[in-house]
């Protein structure tokens, strides 16, 4: 076997040049791959933290009417109860109940149509991590002589306004009649998503319900999952647990997201794909030429009564060795560009205009360390495979025939 | 002197062309412990099937082929790899010695494969690589060795593991004057120390000139086997 790996070796550095080809191409196509999965990892988690973590959250309930018709009169029975009854669930992380509305938001010269949440800040704060996405100003300490509200940079932008500046919300209260108030900018938070950024506004739960005139509207329910892999069974849960009440899982809220995730995904295993074959194929090229090359050699092994499995088992170490060489320098390089651009960021091209659409501008690959052992196991396996064709071919020669080709 | 090998009837046809060729026919021939016996015979004569098909590399259509007892045409093929690995040494035309190899790593190889205890392995290899006058290139590759080193190392491959005997096709054709006169003192002194018998297959008048028997082959048929006396003076002349 000793002997067998060192032939093997030294055959592999016979044409030095052919070898470190096939092996940069090894070491290239492995680090393609791992910065597909890091760019595609990178991208799902940006847009989970920005969509999921920090806006919409795992599952959301409402009344069945409120998603035609976003006004207060359409609340959830008993909201406060279930929410308090969801948070005691050992698969729920927390429970936020909101009221939400949709109305118009006006500054001294700008206004601008917007959603507005009534929260209870720690629960929010809980829920989707609204305290520590504030760029500028506090986050509802009050005090002020206007109550507070927090909106979105974009939105701060569009109305030429900024912390400490007068706001007037108007909006429909339970009763369907227009009712306007005057708010103070507290804080200013920041998303990746603009879009977000400009339509949402957050004030107190307590002030909500003073305006739309009732205790305890709640208009939505949003739910953080302890397992968010779990979010679909969780919200069939939900669904079977509160009948006249509309449960959504985020894919059915931001359908185009799960779409778009799905297909990185599967993209990403056909890129995976592509890579691994194109590599296999270079490998099995390169194995199948040195075997052309040798056929006299081969031949005088077999002729000389080297049995047929152990030639087949020497042309699948060749092909194994290379493998192993361009793994094992692919996957250091592989970690290292990932330690790399994990820090310094990958701009994406034209990443300005991406965040209009909920994309983060720079994304900062990173990979679980338990990939690299994954692709790597899957090249080696690949390798072999790619091997047992010229493998064969060899085995195949006919050691009288083979002994005397030029 | 024992028998070594007994061809009965040995045939051999192909029939993959136009015409079927007769590459033997009904060879009957005995080759005795310690002999040194050239084939001789034109091209197409049958020199290289014969050789092939005693040292079990191709199997004949007709006839046996008696090595040890065993008929080894009616062998199956796996366990003739093992009968070629423990009872026949070759020698090729043009050396055939693995190139990632060094000479004595290639001299070992044969061994290596029989599972010989490495020290016994290496001594042996050393050992026959000094008698082909090869001691100081023990850690060399082919690639740095001349023609006749190297079918000098192909010589000790062949003997090293101690085969019941050897084949070697045209070992000659590719050496000159001197390389030739060289390889052919040192094989003739390893038969006769070895007791190893020796095949050849040769047009090379200087072969034919130091064999003790040269058997003729015309179309696949023996049309001469004789013998001669050759002392040691003669065979270095």
């Amino acid at each position: 076997m000793k002997t067998l790996i060192k032939i093997s070796w030294r055959n592999i550095w016979r044409n030095r040049s052919r070898s470190i080809i096939i092996i940069t191409a090894l070491i290239l196509g492995l680090m393609g791959g791992v910065f597909s999965a890091a760019m595609r990892l990178a991208l799902e988690e940006q847009q989970f933290e920005d969509t999921i973590d920090n806006q919409i959250s795992h599952i959301q309930l409402h009344h069945p009417d409120f998603i035609a018709n976003p006004e207060a009169r359409y609340s959830i029975a008993g909201g406060i109860e279930i929410a308090s009854e969801l948070s005691m669930r050992d698969d729920i992380a927390v429970a936020s109940a909101r009221t939400v509305v949709d109305g118009m938001i006006a500054s001294a010269n700008m206004s601008s149509g917007v959603r507005i949440k009534g929260v209870v800040p720690e629960v929010e704060a809980k829920t989707t991590g609204l305290d520590e996405l504030l760029s500028d100003g506090s986050y509802f300490t009050g005090g002020g002589r206007l109550p507070s509200v927090i909106i979105g940079q974009a939105l701060a932008d569009n109305l030429n306004t900024g912390v400490g500046s007068r706001l007037v919300l108007t909006f429909q209260d339970v009763d369907g009649e227009i009712v306007s108030s005057s708010f103070r900018v507290e804080g200013i938070f920041k998303l990746t998503s603009k879009s977000f950024e400009e339509r949402t506004v957050y004030l107190n739960a307590a002030e909500m319900s003073r305006i739309v005139g009732a205790e305890d509207v709640v208009t939505e329910i949003a739910v953080v999952v302890e397992e968010p892999g779990e979010y679909r069974n969780v919200a069939e849960i939900i669904g079977g647990l509160y009948p006249d009440v509309k449960v959504r899982h985020w894919a059915d809220l931001q359908p185009a997201l799960y779409y778009s995730l799905e297909f990185l995904g599967e993209a990403l295993i056909w890129i995976l794909i592509i890579i691994i074959m194109a590599v296999s194929f270079g490998l099995l090229n390169t194995i199948l030429m040195s075997i052309l090359e040798r056929v006299r050699e081969l031949g005088v092994l077999l002729a000389v009564g080297m049995k047929r499995r152990k030639v087949f088992s020497m042309i699948v170490a060749e092909t194994t060795i290379i493998a192993i060489i361009g793994g094992i320098i692919g996957l250091l390089m592989s970690w290292g560009m990932i330690e790399i651009l994990g820090n310094t960021g990958v701009p994406i091209p034209g990443g300005e205009g991406l965040e209009d659409f909920g994309y983060a501008s720079v994304l900062y690959p990173r990979i679980e360390s338990s990939f690299y052992f994954e692709i790597a196991l899957v090249l080696v396996i690949f390798a072999i495979i790619a091997s047992l064709y010229p493998a064969w071919k060899a085995i195949r020669l006919q050691p009288a025939e083979a002994v005397r080709q030029e | 002197m024992k028998t070594v090998i007994k061809t009965t009837d040995l045939s051999k046809t192909y029939t993959g062309t136009a015409v079927p060729v007769h590459a033997l026919k009904n060879v009957n021939l005995e080759f005795r412990q310690g002999e040194f016996t050239a084939i001789v015979g034109p091209s197409g004569s049958g020199k290289t099937t014969f050789l092939n098909v005693i040292g079990g590399l191709d199997k004949p259509t007709g006839g046996q082929v008696v090595i040890d007892g065993v008929d080894i045409a009616t062998m199956k093929e796996s366990k003739l790899f093992d009968f070629r690995l423990r009872h026949i040494g070759f020698v090729f035309q043009a050396y055939n010695l693995i190139p990632v190899l060094t000479a004595v790593e290639n001299v070992s190889f044969i061994m290596l494969l029989q599972n010989r205890p490495k020290a016994e392995m290496e001594e042996r290899a050393r050992e026959m690589l000094n008698q082909v006058g090869l001691g100081d290139k023990v850690d060399v590759r082919p690639g740095k060795l001349s023609g006749g080193q190297q079918q000098r190392v192909a010589v000790a491959r062949a003997l090293a593991s101690r085969p019941d005997f050897v084949l070697a096709d045209e070992p000659t054709a590719n050496l000159d004057t001197e390389s030739a006169f060289n390889l052919l003192d040192i094989m003739s002194r390893l038969n006769r120390e070895e007791h190893i018998t020796l095949i050849f297959s040769t047009h090379d008048q200087r072969v034919i000139e130091r064999a003790r028997r040269v058997i003729t082959l015309v179309d696949g048929a023996v049309a001469s086997d004789e013998q001669f006396e050759r002392t040691e003076v003669n065979e270095k002349a």
